[in-house]
């Protein structure tokens, strides 16, 4: 008998769903930002939240708590990135000092000559027989520098999404309990404990995996910093290795590209030390594979690191902090990747963990509808 | 003259106990509880309004805390509300119920029914867990009070048992 009217509802649904999406389609442009601003500016809360309540159970006044938690925070970034910039330039100058243009372009020269003869002589009889590699490379780095050039516009936009997203967060900070309980106030008394079991398992399954991805940050970049230094101590002669191993691990909070970004200042920072020197140029890894400058070494050390914090130290520290399936989390990743970038990518793991948490809610309350 | 800006610097100095603080100490669970221990608490409360008849919750309905009536009145029933309803208890302000769902996961053994327009106090399993965790010694003290409520209530069903069991044999 409720046939027809089940039809009109599902019909009715239908149309509302799609109405709704067409609508987000059009507005998406224009909040883009903004939802990204907030969607930041929430996780920063989420990692920020509990050390705000522990300060303000001392000091009694959550302002105040506020405050001194963020001047702590900005603090520390501000001393990472000055040190790192002053260090990064200090790094610089003694590399332009040593190496002239030709100087350079003479050693890349060497460089392609060695790889040409390490290699099999089928494999050697396939290079281009111009031997401008050298120039090939040069017109590379100059490719680079230029649309490093580009990337100024880039970076004031930046500022300003960083300067809303920290003025959102302190907002959050401040307000959270009282917003929290605004959400809560608002939930109809029939759903009121399922909303309140909703709102609680969200904020468990996003801290318990941003816990997680900070747990397995720090390891990659202790377990970074110590396989650096064991290069170092086989001549590797690598520099700001404390710096090196901080960007891997924050790199590795992206899933997938994370790991190879963050081998990639190693990897600057051995070429650039070492150019010039012909025992690091002739280096062989394991005594056997040519490896100039220790390249191979360092993308073997981070190979390492990373099965170690993947399969060791991540399901013991973290377990399954979202319980997702991989196979959803490649899937999640590709689709965040298609619609955001790099960003989308960080998101889309909690983001899909979150949307499991209401779904789930969504069918116990489809099930257990005649008890609300 | 009062100034509203000095007010405002100054308030919570010489802050009035609330009246959710006032329904609070009532509360057994809540014994030997200091001023500060109770704002703790008052943070975490939900303040729901129900009118005359509305379901709180429902007999086999997932069970996620305990409520204090702030104001009004409540009835905890078996049976449906139209026939066979068995009255349990009826309950005033200053009381609770339902708190048995803070320590399994078991659905609801009965029905809360309003009876009057009603304030209710709301604390749930997911709050005294993140009591737990950021002042572990005052949810220390809310579980053995609840323990000690609940120790008092087991008592009492005893007694009502041996004393049918009495009268029954006489």
């Amino acid at each position: 008998m409720n046939t027809p009217k089940n039809y009109f509802q599902l019909i009715y649904r239908i149309i509302i769903g799609l109405i709704a999406i067409w609508f987000l389609s059009i507005i998406w442009p224009y909040i883009s930002n903004v939802v990204l601003m907030l969607v930041f500016a929430f996780l920063f809360t989420t990692v920020l939240l509990s050390s705000v309540d522990a300060l303000e159970r001392k000091i009694g006044s959550r302002g105040l708590s506020v405050l001194a938690v963020v001047i702590i925070l900005l603090g520390s970034i501000g001393t990472f990135i000055g040190s790192f910039i002053s260090q990064m330039s200090q790094q610089a100058i003694e590399f332009s000092n040593r190496i002239d243009k030709d100087t350079l372009t003479q050693e890349f020269k060497t460089l392609g000559e060695k790889f040409t003869s390490s290699m099999p002589e089928f494999l050697q009889n396939m290079q281009p027989s111009d031997g401008n590699t050298a120039g090939k490379l040069s017109e590379i780095i100059n490719s680079v520098v230029g649309s490093l050039a580009s990337m100024a516009g880039a970076i004031g936009n930046f500022f300003f999404i960083a300067a809303m997203v920290f003025i959102f967060t302190i907002i959050l900070l401040a307000e959270y309990h009282g917003f929290r309980k605004s959400l809560v106030n608002a939930i109809p008394n029939k759903y009121f404990e399922v909303g309140i079991k909703l709102i609680y398992n969200i904020e468990k399954s996003v801290s318990s995996y941003l816990r997680g991805q900070f747990l397995s940050a720090a390891s990659v970049a202790a377990m970074s910093v110590t396989g650096l230094l064991l290069l170092n101590f086989f001549g590797a002669n690598l520099t700001l290795t404390v710096f090196i191993g901080i960007i891997a691990g924050l790199a590795n909070l992206i899933p997938l590209i994370g790991p190879f970004v963050g081998m990639v200042p190693a990897i600057l920072i051995a070429f650039m030390n070492n150019i010039g020197n012909d025992v690091a140029m002739a280096h062989q890894l394991f005594g056997v594979v040519p490896s100039p400058f220790y390249l191979l070494d360092i993308v073997l050390m981070f190979l390492i690191v990373q099965q170690i914090e993947g399969n060791l130290i991540t399901p013991a520290l973290v377990g399954k902090s979202v319980g997702l399936h991989p196979m959803i989390v490649m899937i999640a990743l590709l689709i965040g990747g298609t619609i955001l970038g790099p960003l989308g990518m960080l998101f889309a793991v909690p983001a899909t963990g979150v949307m499991k948490v209401v779904l789930q809610e969504i069918s116990f309350v489809r099930k257990n509808a005649h008890l609300l | 003259m009062k100034s509203a800006k000095w007010e405002n610097i100054f308030k919570g100095w010489n802050r009035t106990e609330s009246e959710t603080v006032l329904t609070l100490k009532q509360v057994p669970i809540f014994r030997d509880f200091s001023d500060k221990d109770f704002s703790e608490v008052e943070k975490l409360i939900h303040h729901r309004n129900y009118s005359t008849g509305d379901f709180i919750f429902k007999n086999r309905a997932p069970g996620e805390g305990m409520y204090i009536i702030m104001h009004g009145a409540v009835k905890i029933t078996i049976g449906t509300r139209a026939k066979d309803e068995n009255i349990l208890a009826e309950l005033g302000e200053g009381d609770f119920f339902g708190e048995l769902a803070l320590f399994d996961d078991e659905p609801r053994s009965a029905n809360a029914i309003a009876t009057k327009d009603s304030e209710l106090l709301g604390l749930f399993e997911q709050d005294l867990f993140t009591l737990q965790e950021r002042n572990p010694v005052l949810g220390l003290k809310i579980l053995l009070n609840l323990g000690r409520v609940l120790g008092d209530r087991l008592r009492g069903t005893n007694n009502l048992l041996i004393q049918t069991q009495v009268e029954k044999s006489e």
